[in-house]
C-alpha cells in the first residue's frame, strides 16, 4: 500500500511571533499557471490606473517674496535649505520642511540674477544687476530655527564691486572659486575682491555660467550672442563652443556623466550635448511650448527638470526626447528657475508670481516612512508597469496628462505647423531630383557651428 | 598711392569737420579760425606735407572743397528775419591770431643745428654706454651720412623703404662692425656675434599672427578637455548599463568577516582576559620569536598543577576499574532471563541502537514501521476517544497529568509522522521501500529462486487480464489494441516459460552466462519473462517506445521531454500555438493526449504540442500521431509498457540487447495502424474543420417565418417565404462561399488556419516593436518569465522587481567621483550591500556617494 504524505517540520512552520507571516508554498510550475501573463497585465493596468489616483505632485507653495523669484540655489550640504532671490533684491533661505522663511539676506539693489552656495554650505554668493558679488555666512541650522518663526536677517561677510551688471554665478565643487558672468566671465576667489581670472567670450554678455560638478574646472557658458561655450579655467581660451539659431538660456551639467551637458533653448526645446562634440546635440527634448527658462539635473543623473515661460514645470528623462512629467498649477505664472533636490526626492520651481513652489518628483510617490512590504509592492507595481508600458492601453494610461488650455492649443497649433512644414519638404523632395534635397536631422538643425578652418 | 590716399582721407576729414562744423550753430569765421589754429600746431610736422599732398589733390581734382552759404536769418536779406542778439562770443573785427605755429616752425628752424648737436651726443653717449666702447668709434659714422629723406611718409614697420622691399640694401651686422674693425673690443664684439649666429636654438621667432595663434591655443585646449571627458567614458557606460544603480548606502555597518572581526576583538569576561594574557605574554611571543628553547622552560609545570593533574588521572582509572569490574560480575551470572531483559531493555535504549549496527538497522526498520502505522491510523492525534472526551471536558486544562499525557500524545504524533531524513535517500517512504524490498531481493534470492519467482509473476499477469472500465483504456479501439497487445505478450510469456522449463529441465545450466547479483541487472535480465505488464495508468506511455532508447541517448526517463504531436490543431480556439508541457503534468491519466515521440536525428525535437482539454467530447476527438523515425525496437516497446515504478527498473540496456534477435520489427505505419484500427481519423478531422470553419465564418441562418406569422390564410402560406428574404439568405451564401475561399487554409486540406481575432488577447499585444528591442524574438523572450511573487521563488522576487535607480529620500547624491574602470571586465555581480567590499574599495581611494552597479 502506498501512502502519500505531505510531511513538514514543525520547525518550519511555527512562527516566532503571532505577527509573522505564515509561510506558503507555492508551486512554481508555469505549466499550472497558464494565465500568468494575463495576471500580470491586469496588475500593471491597476498599477497605471493607481498611479493617476494617487498622483498629488504639488506639496506646498513657499511665499514671503514681493517681486517675481529670479534665481534659486540649492544648499549642497543640507537637505532643507533653499535660497532664493527675487528681483527686487530680496534673497531668502527657506526651510522645506515647514515651508518657511529662515533668513532673509538684504542689501542688493535691483534685481538679483545669481546665487550660489559653497559645496561646504558655508558661504551663499548672489550677484545682481547692481554690479555687485555679495559673499553671505550662511547660518547653522538648528532645531530653534525650525520652531520659531522669526526670521533673522545676515549681512554679507563681503561686497565686490564690477564694472558691469552681473546675470549668473556658479560656484565651483569642492573649490574655493566661483564664477560670475556678465558682460564677461570673472573667476573669483572668495578672498579676493578682484578676480582671478577672466574671460570675455564676444560682445555679448554672458547669461548662464555653471561650473561642472565632475570636472571642477571646466565650465560651460551661455551667451546672448546665441552661443554655448566651454571653458577650462586653467586656460587661457575656450574650449569648444556651439553656436544655435536661438539662445540658450541656462545650461546643466548632468552629475553623474561629466562629459555631458544640456542647455535650456529660447524655442523651447532643450538639447543636450556631448562637451567633446559640437556638430551635433545628442538628444532633444521637446515638450515645453515656449522659451526654456530654467534647468537643473537630479543628482542622479537620470533626469533633469525644467521651468518654462509657458508657466509649466516638466521633468525629462536625460535619453529621453519627451518630457515623462508635466506640473502646473492654476496661479503658476512664468517659471523663472527650477532645482532638483539633493536627494532627487523633489523639485522646486520659482515663478513670476512671487512663489516658490515644491513638488514632488514623483508624483504619486507615497512619502513618508515605508515598510518593507508596501516598499516591496511599490517595486512590484512599478516593474510591472514598466514591462508592459508598450501596450496600448497602459500606453494610454500612463501618458495621459491634463494640461492648462493654453498649453493644450500651443501644442495643436505646433503640430499643425510642423505637419504642414513637413508635408511641404516631403513634395518639395519628391519633386525634385533625389539628393537634391536634404533634411536635416532635428539634432543638428538648429545649430549653426561655423567650420574651423585648418 | 597709400601715402596719398591717406593724405586724401585726411584732407577729406578735414574738410568733413569744417563741414560738421558749420552744420552746428553757425560760428563766426574768426573763432573757427582760432579752433582750428589752436588744433595745428599738435601735427605741425606733418601739416607741411599735407599741405603739399593737399595742392596736389587740388590738382588731381579729387576733392573739391564746398563752401556752405551762410544761412539765410543770418544773411539778414529783406529783414525778414527777427534780429535777434547773438549771445555767443564774438571777437572784435580787427583781431588778429597769433600764429603759434608759425613762431614754433621759426623756433625750430631756428634751432635745429643746435637740436641736431644736441641729439648726436645724446646719442653716440647712449651707444657708448650700451656698447661699451669708446665714443670715438661712432663719431665717423653720425656724420658721414647724410640725410635724404624722399618718402611722403616716415618709413616704418608699415612703410618700408625701397629697398627694403626689393631685398637690397639689407642691414646686417657686418655693416655695423665694418668700421669698428681694429678699435678696441671688435675681436671680442665679432667672436659674440659669431657664435650667436651658430646657435640657432635660442633663436626667438616673430610670433604668429593673431588670428592663427588663436586658432592654434583653442585646438590645444579642445585637445585637453576633450581628454580629461573622455577618461570618463567606461564608467559612465558602465553606469548606463548597469541594470541597477545604487544611491541609498550611507550606513556602513562595519565589519563583516571573522578575521576582521577577531582583529578587534577585546577580551571582556576573566576567562577572556586570562587567555589574552597568556597569548598576549611577551616572553611567550619572544620564546617563539627565538629559536624556542626558552619556551621550555616556560613550559614548566608546578607542583600543585601535576599534583591535581595526577590526581585526576587516578580518579578516572579508578572509575575504568570500577567499571570492568562490574562488567566481570554481570558475565558471571548464569541466568538467561536475566541476559534478555538486560538486553531488551539495551535494545529499548537509543544508546543501545547506536552501539550495535545490526541493531541500529532493526531500530530502524521498527521505527520505519512505526511511522507507517502512526500515518495510518493517526492514532495519536487527540483523535482518539480518551483523547477526545479529555478535550471534551476541559480536563486537560485542569490536570496537569492529563495535559502532559496529551502533550505527549501530539509529540509522538510529530515525531512519527515527521519525514525520516536518516533513511536513504528516497525523498518518499514508498520509494524507500521498494528499494529496500529490491535489495532484499538481491541479497537473498538466488538467481534461480528469482527466476520462479519471476515466473510466478508471469503466471498471474497471463491470468488477470481483465480491460479496465474507465478513463482513455475504456475506449473502444484502444480497447481492441489492447486485447491484441495482450495476446501478444502472453505467447511470448508463453514462450518464456517454455524457455524456463528447458533451462529447468536442463540443471540450470544455461544460467552459467554471468548474472550479476545486484539490483537492476538482475531483474533486466529476468524481466523479459515477466514483461508483459499492464496498468491502467499507465495509458501516455502506451506507445512510448522510448524506454531503450532513453537509455541510450543517456536521458532520464523522468526528465525526458514528451514530444506531442497534434495532428488536429484544430483544437479550442484553433490558433497554432506552442505550449509547452511538463512531463508530469502531461501524464495525467485523465488526460488525453497521446504522446509521439520522435526520434529525429538522434535528439528530441520538440514539435508543437496542443492544449488539452479535460472534457469528454474532446477526448473523443483522436489525432494521428506522425512519426518520423521509427526505433528498431517497436515490438519490445509495446509490450514493455511498464507498471509505474518497477518498471522503470526493469527495462535496461541489458534487456533490449538480449530481445533484439528474437522478435521481427514491424513498420511504424503497422503499428499505427494496430493502434488505430477502425479509426477514421481522416473524417474526423475534416468533421472538425467544418465546425471550426462554420464557428468562424458563421453560417446564414436559413429564410423561416416565426410560427404564427404569414400563416393566416391559404394565400400566405402558398406565397411561402417572401422573396426579398430568401434573396437576402443567397447572398449571404454567396459571401459565405467568398469569405471561405480567401481563407488561408482554404486550399491545405489537412490544416485548420484560424483567423478569429481574439479581442481579450489582442490587449496582449503591441501593434509595433517597443524600442530597445531589435527584435520580435528578444521582445517576447524579455515578456515571457512572469515577475511577481506568485510565480517566482521569494529569494528573485526583489531582484526581478528592482528599479533603475535605487535612492533613498534624505540621502543626499554627490556628484560622481572618478574612479578607474577597466572597460574590458563584467558588469560584477556584487551587491552594495556586501559592506566588506565597500571597505575594501573605500580603502583604495574611493569616496562615498560613488554609483556601484550590480
Amino acid at each position: 500500500m502506498r501512502i502519500k504524505t505531505i510531511s513538514r517540520s514543525v520547525d518550519e512552520f511555527t512562527r516566532e511571533r503571532s505577527q509573522d507571516l505564515q509561510r506558503v508554498f507555492h508551486n512554481f510550475d508555469p505549466s499550472l499557471r497558464p494565465m500568468e501573463k494575463a495576471v500580470e497585465y491586469q496588475r500593471a493596468l491597476t498599477a497605471a490606473k493607481l498611479e493617476k489616483i494617487f498622483a498629488r505632485p504639488f506639496v506646498g507653495a513657499m511665499d514671503g517674496h514681493r517681486d517675481g523669484i529670479s534665481c534659486m540655489a540649492k544648499n549642497p550640504n543640507y537637505l532643507k535649505g533653499i535660497f532664493s532671490a527675487s528681483m527686487d533684491g530680496d534673497i531668502r533661505l527657506w526651510d522645506i520642511a515647514t515651508r518657511r522663511t529662515v533668513c532673509q539676506f538684504p542689501g542688493h539693489q535691483g534685481a538679483v540674477r545669481g546665487l550660489t552656495v559653497s559645496t561646504d554650505g558655508n558661504v551663499l554668493v548672489s550677484c545682481g544687476i547692481d554690479s555687485t558679488v555679495r559673499l553671505w555666512n550662511v547660518p547653522r541650522p538648528s532645531l530653534e530655527d525650525s520652531d520659531l518663526s522669526s526670521e533673522k536677517s545676515a549681512e554679507p561677510s563681503a561686497v565686490y564691486v564690477c564694472k558691469n551688471a552681473l546675470l549668473a554665478v556658479d560656484h565651483q565643487f569642492e573649490g574655493e572659486l566661483f564664477a560670475t558672468s556678465g558682460a564677461q566671465i570673472d573667476i573669483w576667489n572668495h578672498n579676493r575682491s578682484q578676480p582671478v581670472h577672466s574671460f570675455k567670450p564676444g560682445n555679448d554678455s554672458v547669461i548662464s555660467v555653471r561650473f561642472n560638478p565632475g570636472e571642477p574646472d571646466i565650465l560651460a557658458v551661455s551667451s546672448n550672442d546665441r552661443r554655448m561655450i566651454i571653458y577650462d579655467i586653467r586656460m587661457s581660451s575656450a574650449a569648444r563652443e556651439i553656436r544655435m539659431q536661438t539662445k540658450t538660456n541656462s545650461i546643466a551639467w548632468n552629475p553623474m556623466e561629466p562629459m555631458n551637458f544640456t542647455g535650456a533653448n529660447e524655442d523651447g526645446n532643450c538639447y543636450s550635448f556631448d562637451g567633446r562634440k559640437n556638430e551635433e546635440a545628442k538628444c532633444v527634448h521637446k515638450d515645453h511650448v515656449s522659451a526654456v527658462m530654467d534647468i537643473d539635473f537630479s543628482p542622479t543623473g537620470r533626469e533633469f527638470v525644467t521651468g518654462s515661460y509657458d508657466r509649466s514645470v516638466r521633468i525629462f528623462p536625460y535619453n529621453g526626447g519627451h518630457s515623462r512629467e508635466i506640473y502646473h498649477t492654476k496661479r503658476m505664472q512664468r517659471v523663472f528657475c527650477v532645482k532638483y533636490s539633493s536627494d532627487a526626492t523633489y523639485v522646486i520651481s520659482g515663478s513670476d508670481d512671487t512663489n516658490l513652489r515644491l513638488w514632488k518628483a514623483k508624483a504619486s510617490e507615497q512619502l513618508g516612512v515605508i515598510l518593507p512590504r508596501e516598499q516591496k509592492k511599490h517595486e512590484y507595481n512599478e516593474a510591472v508597469k514598466n514591462r508592459y508600458k508598450h501596450l496600448p492601453e497602459i500606453k494610454r494610461i500612463v501618458r495621459h496628462r491634463h494640461l492648462p488650455k493654453p498649453i493644450y492649443k500651443a501644442i495643436a497649433e505646433s503640430r499643425a505647423v510642423n505637419n504642414a512644414k513637413k508635408r511641404k519638404d516631403d513634395r518639395r523632395k519628391a519633386s525634385s531630383a533625389p539628393g537634391t534635397i536634404v533634411t536635416k536631422p532635428l539634432r543638428t538643425r538648429r545649430i549653426i557651428n561655423e567650420r574651423e578652418v585648418e | 598711392m597709400g601715402g596719398l590716399k591717406r593724405k586724401s582721407s585726411s584732407s577729406a576729414k578735414s574738410v568733413a569737420k569744417s563741414k560738421k562744423k558749420k552744420k552746428g550753430p553757425h560760428l563766426p569765421n574768426s573763432i573757427l579760425k582760432v579752433i582750428a589754429d589752436q588744433k595745428r600746431p599738435l601735427n605741425s610736422d606733418e601739416e607741411e606735407e599735407e599741405d603739399e599732398i593737399d595742392s596736389d589733390d587740388e590738382h588731381g581734382g579729387d576733392l573739391y572743397e564746398y563752401e556752405e552759404g551762410v544761412p539765410e536769418e543770418e544773411s539778414r536779406k529783406n529783414n525778414r528775419y527777427d534780429r535777434h542778439d547773438n549771445y555767443d562770443y564774438e571777437l572784435p573785427d580787427d583781431f588778429e591770431d597769433e600764429n603759434v605755429e608759425s613762431e614754433d616752425d621759426d623756433f625750430d628752424g631756428g634751432n635745429s643745428e643746435n637740436d641736431d648737436d644736441d641729439d648726436d651726443d645724446r646719442h653716440t653717449r647712449m651707444l657708448q654706454s650700451l656698447t661699451g666702447m669708446p665714443s670715438a668709434a661712432f663719431q665717423g659714422e653720425s656724420k658721414s651720412k647724410p640725410v635724404l629723406f624722399t618718402e611722403a611718409y616716415p618709413e616704418g614697420e608699415f612703410n618700408p623703404t625701397r629697398d627694403v622691399l626689393e631685398g637690397k640694401n639689407v642691414l646686417t651686422e657686418e655693416d655695423f662692425l665694418a668700421p669698428l674693425e681694429g678699435k678696441p673690443g671688435y675681436h671680442k664684439t665679432s667672436k659674440q656675434i659669431a657664435r650667436m649666429r651658430k646657435d640657432t636654438k635660442h633663436v626667438v621667432h616673430a610670433p604668429l599672427p593673431k588670428p592663427q595663434r588663436e586658432r592654434l591655443e583653442r585646438k590645444a585646449v579642445i585637445g585637453l578637455v576633450d581628454g580629461e571627458f573622455s577618461k570618463w567614458v567606461h564608467l559612465v557606460k558602465k553606469n548606463r548599463e548597469a541594470p541597477t544603480v545604487y544611491f541609498n548606502q550611507e550606513v556602513d555597518l562595519g565589519y563583516s568577516t571573522v578575521g576582521a572581526i577577531a582583529s578587534e576583538f577585546q577580551p571582556r569576561t576573566e576567562f577572556e582576559k586570562k587567555m589574552a594574557s597568556l597569548l598576549n605574554d611577551s616572553e611567550v611571543s619572544e620564546a617563539h620569536r627565538d629559536d624556542g628553547a626558552r619556551l621550555l622552560e616556560l613550559n614548566e609545570v608546578s607542583m600543585e598543577d601535576h599534583i591535581k593533574k595526577r590526581d585526576h588521572i587516578a580518579k578516572i582509572r579508578n572509575l575504568l576499574f570500577r567499571h570492568e569490574a562490574k562488567s566481570k560480575r554481570i558475565k558471571k551470572i548464569k541466568s538467561k532471563t536475566y541476559h534478555r531483559l538486560k538486553n531488551k531493555d539495551l535494545k529499548k535504549s537509543s544508546l543501545g541502537a547506536l552501539m550495535d549496527p545490526e541493531m541500529a538497522k532493526e531500530e530502524a526498520m521498527r521505527q520505519e514501521a512505526k511511522r507507517v502505522e502512526e500515518r495510518l491510523t493517526l492514532k495519536h492525534r487527540n483523535t482518539g476517544k480518551w483523547a477526545k472526551r479529555m478535550v471534551r471536558l476541559g480536563l486537560n486544562a485542569k490536570y496537569d497529568a492529563t495535559r502532559a499525557a496529551i502533550a505527549e500524545q501530539l509529540q509522538m504524533n510529530a515525531n512519527l509522522s515527521r519525514k525520516m531524513h536518516s533513511m536513504g535517500d528516497g525523498s518518499s517512504s514508498d520509494e524507500s521501500d521498494d528499494e529496500e524490498g529490491l535489495n532484499d531481493g538481491s541479497d537473498e534470492d538466488t538467481p534461480s529462486r528469482l527466476i520462479a519467482k519471476a515466473k510466478e509473476k508471469t503466471l498471474k499477469t497471463m491470468e488477470d487480464d481483465e480491460v479496465p472500465n474507465a478513463g482513455l483504456m475504456s475506449l473502444p479501439f484502444m480497447a481492441r489494441a489492447m486485447k491484441k497487445k495482450n495476446e501478444e505478450a502472453n505467447e511470448e510469456a508463453k514462450r518464456a516459460l517454455e524457455e524456463y522449463e528447458e533451462w529447468e529441465n536442463s540443471g540450470g545450466e544455461n544460467s552459467k552466462k554471468p548474472v550479476s547479483v545486484s539490483g537492476r541487472r538482475v531483474f533486466g535480465a529476468t524481466a523479459k519473462v515477466e514483461a508483459p505488464k499492464e496498468s491502467k495508468k499507465d495509458s501516455d506511455n502506451f506507445y512510448d517506445n522510448s524506454d531503450s532508447d532513453n537509455d541510450m541517448a543517456g536521458v532520464e526517463d523522468n526528465d525526458m521531454e514528451d514530444v506531442r504531436d497534434n495532428a488536429s490543431p484544430a483544437r479550442n480556439t484553433g490558433t497554432i500555438t506552442e505550449t509547452e508541457f511538463d512531463d508530469a503534468a502531461g501524464n495525467q491519466a485523465s488526460k488525453t493526449t497521446f504522446d509521439v515521440a520522435m526520434f529525429a536525428s538522434g535528439s528530441w525535437k520538440k514539435m508543437t504540442s496542443c492544449k488539452n482539454t479535460e472534457s469528454k467530447k474532446e477526448s473523443k476527438k483522436t489525432r494521428a500521431p506522425i512519426s518520423q523515425s521509427q526505433d528498431k525496437k517497436g515490438s519490445r516497446d509495446e509490450e514493455s509498457e511498464d507498471s509505474e515504478s518497477e518498471a522503470e527498473e526493469m527495462v535496461d540496456g541489458v534487456l533490449a540487447s538480449a530481445s533484439k534477435e528474437t522478435f521481427e520489427i514491424p513498420s511504424q505505419a503497422e503499428l499505427i495502424n494496430r493502434a488505430f484500427a477502425g479509426d477514421d481519423v481522416l473524417d474526423e478531422f475534416e468533421k472538425d474543420k467544418e465546425e471550426v470553419l462554420n464557428q468562424e465564418v458563421p453560417k446564414p441562418e436559413k429564410p423561416v417565418l416565426l410560427p404564427g406569422w404569414g400563416d393566416w390564410s391559404n394565400v400566405q402560406r402558398k406565397r411561402g417565404i417572401s422573396k426579398r428574404m430568401v434573396m437576402e439568405h443567397e447572398a449571404e451564401e454567396k459571401e459565405r462561399k467568398q469569405k471561405l475561399k480567401t481563407r488561408k487554409d482554404a486550399r491545405l486540406k489537412h490544416v485548420i488556419i484560424s483567423e478569429k481575432v481574439d479581442k481579450r488577447a489582442e490587449k496582449l499585444h503591441t501593434t509595433t516593436l517597443p524600442f530597445p528591442h531589435t527584435s520580435k524574438e528578444a521582445f517576447e523572450h524579455s515578456m515571457r518569465m512572469p515577475i511577481g511573487p506568485e510565480f517566482n521563488p521569494s529569494t528573485v522576487v526583489s531582484e526581478l522587481n528592482r528599479p533603475e535607480v535605487v535612492k533613498k529620500t534624505g540621502v543626499i547624491i554627490k556628484p560622481v567621483k572618478f574612479e578607474e574602470v577597466n572597460p574590458n571586465d563584467e558588469v560584477d555581480d556584487e551587491h552594495p550591500r556586501n559592506h566588506q567590499k565597500q571597505r575594501s574599495k573605500k580603502k583604495t581611494g574611493k569616496r562615498q556617494g560613488k554609483v556601484k552597479s550590480k
